[in-house]
């Protein structure tokens, strides 16, 4: 009896090597999807990473307050326009000092996709060998659910609210895993907390590729409380958002892309933007704008997919190596 | 538990030796999870789905919240697929 409940365990119990290096009692809110991805990476990865980042929600926690840590794990706390030139200058440290270790950028998409994407465009142009991890709350949510550059179409913030001139967030969103692969880095992969097993193999690919450079993860990670979200729902959220094709899942080895899941039947972005009250005042025409948006960008993904394929990349591209 | 491994050397400060800061975040739930152990198939879903990490495996037979620090967010009663976790309003236990 006992071993037949053994093997029904989740795989995902596997990726889990390492102790939990944070302390139970964290002040993230309910719900939260960064607070999973935070203690998922170092479970994953090792508690021998060194981490750092900018101000954002993940920042309280893993900078700690007055002299006392939340967690055990080794945090350089950096501004937001510095992050990944912070980073650079901590690997090339321990280049020089002969210390074999993985650093990890790790910010928000405020960060990430607009205060911080001068310095990130830098090392990846660079390659610098460090694992850079984006989680994508799709906003600005530690000083207030302010609209970032990833905020989607429609979608209400405290800088797109809903009224009588705006109707939520007017510009579509940009897609920041796709222009960071399109940069042939060692490795770009998109990942999301439904398919936890998904994003513990980026991980450790990451790892390994980081040997050869940088490496860009670009994580949707949902936020309750800026999101107008039942916190109960948001490993719903994720599983919705790549049954929509609103966050497919792939990854780009020197930028070649490849879907690691393809749905067969795509749902309608309705079905995803339901859960959330930010999208709640859309009519069935602002959901279509969002919708071709998504196929549009799905069809891309998939022209891109099939034409890299075919192409020859230059071998210096493909074996780029140390960075001087 | 393994300790700050790099920064040692940068000053008392950043040396997480001591013991870790902890919120009583147990005391936020407005909801229990409260799993039924038959219907528990010891999947373990639910445990890898808590944002904070705090379902446990006991023994070979089933998988519940630490009440200490669960926030009552409902994740794990949501994501169980023999719907063998309930929330309980925090109410019934007084
Ligand atoms: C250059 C600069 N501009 C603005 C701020 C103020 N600020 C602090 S946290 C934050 C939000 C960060 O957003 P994001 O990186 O997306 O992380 P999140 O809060 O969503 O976790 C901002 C704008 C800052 N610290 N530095
Ligand atoms: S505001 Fe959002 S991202 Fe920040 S801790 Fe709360 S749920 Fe998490
Ligand atoms: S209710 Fe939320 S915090 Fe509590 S055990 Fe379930 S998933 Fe974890
Ligand atoms: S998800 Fe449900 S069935 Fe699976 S271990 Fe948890 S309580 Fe048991």
């Amino acid at each position: 009896m006992a071993e037949k409940k053994q093997g029904r365990l989740t795989k995902v119990l596997d990726y889990l090597k390492h102790d939990d290096p944070f302390s139970k009692g964290v002040a993230f809110c309910p719900g939260c999807g960064l607070e999973l991805l935070l203690r998922f990476i170092p479970r994953v990865l090792g508690n021998d990473i060194v981490i750092t980042g900018t101000p954002s929600c993940s920042a309280p926690v893993l900078l700690g307050q007055n002299n006392q840590s939340w967690h055990t794990l080794s945090y350089f706390g950096t501004l937001m326009t510095g992050a990944a030139a912070n980073a650079t200058g901590l690997v090339r440290y321990y280049r020089k000092a002969g210390i074999d270790n993985t650093v990890v950028c790790f910010n928000g998409d405020g960060t990430a996709n607009d205060i911080g994407f001068g310095n990130l465009s830098g090392a990846a142009e660079r390659n610098e060998p460090f694992i850079y991890i984006c989680y994508d709350n799709e906003g600005y949510m530690n000083t207030g659910i302010q609209k970032s550059g990833t905020t989607p179409y429609g979608a209400t913030t405290t800088t797109t609210p809903y009224g009588s001139v705006h109707k939520g967030k007017n510009l579509r969103r940009m897609n920041l895993g796709l222009k960071m692969a399109m940069n042939k880095i060692p490795y770009t992969a998109t990942a999301t907390l439904s398919d936890l097993d998904d994003l513990a193999k980026k991980l450790l690919k990451a790892k390994e590729a980081k040997e050869r450079g940088f490496c860009f993860l670009h994580v949707f990670a949902p936020c309750p409380t800026g999101w107008g979200a039942d916190p109960a729902d948001t490993i719903e959220i994720c599983r919705r958002a790549v049954k929509t094709n609103y966050f497919p899942l792939w990854e780009a080895e020197n930028g070649r892309i490849r879907m690691t899941k393809t749905v067969k039947k795509p749902k309608s972005v309705g079905t995803y933007t339901e859960l959330m009250k930010k999208f709640n005042h859309m009519t069935e025409d602002d959901i279509k704008i969002l919708q071709d948006d998504v196929d549009y960008e799905y069809c891309l993904l998939g022209g891109l997919s099939v034409l890299e394929a075919e192409c020859q990349l230059p071998v210096s591209v493909k074996d780029q190596g140390e960075t001087s | 538990m393994s300790s700050n491994h790099y920064f040692k050397h940068e000053g008392p400060w950043s040396d997480a030796g001591d013991p870790l800061m902890c919120t009583d975040t147990g005391d936020w739930r407005t909801r229990r999870p409260v799993v039924d152990k038959d219907k528990c198939i010891f999947c373990g879903f639910c445990a890898i789905y808590c944002p904070i990490q705090v379902v446990e495996m006991k023994g070979d037979t089933h998988f519940e919240a630490d009440l200490d620090f669960c926030k009552g967010c409902g994740i794990c009663a949501k994501e169980c697929p023999k719907g063998a976790i309930t929330m309980i309003s925090e109410g019934e236990f007084v």
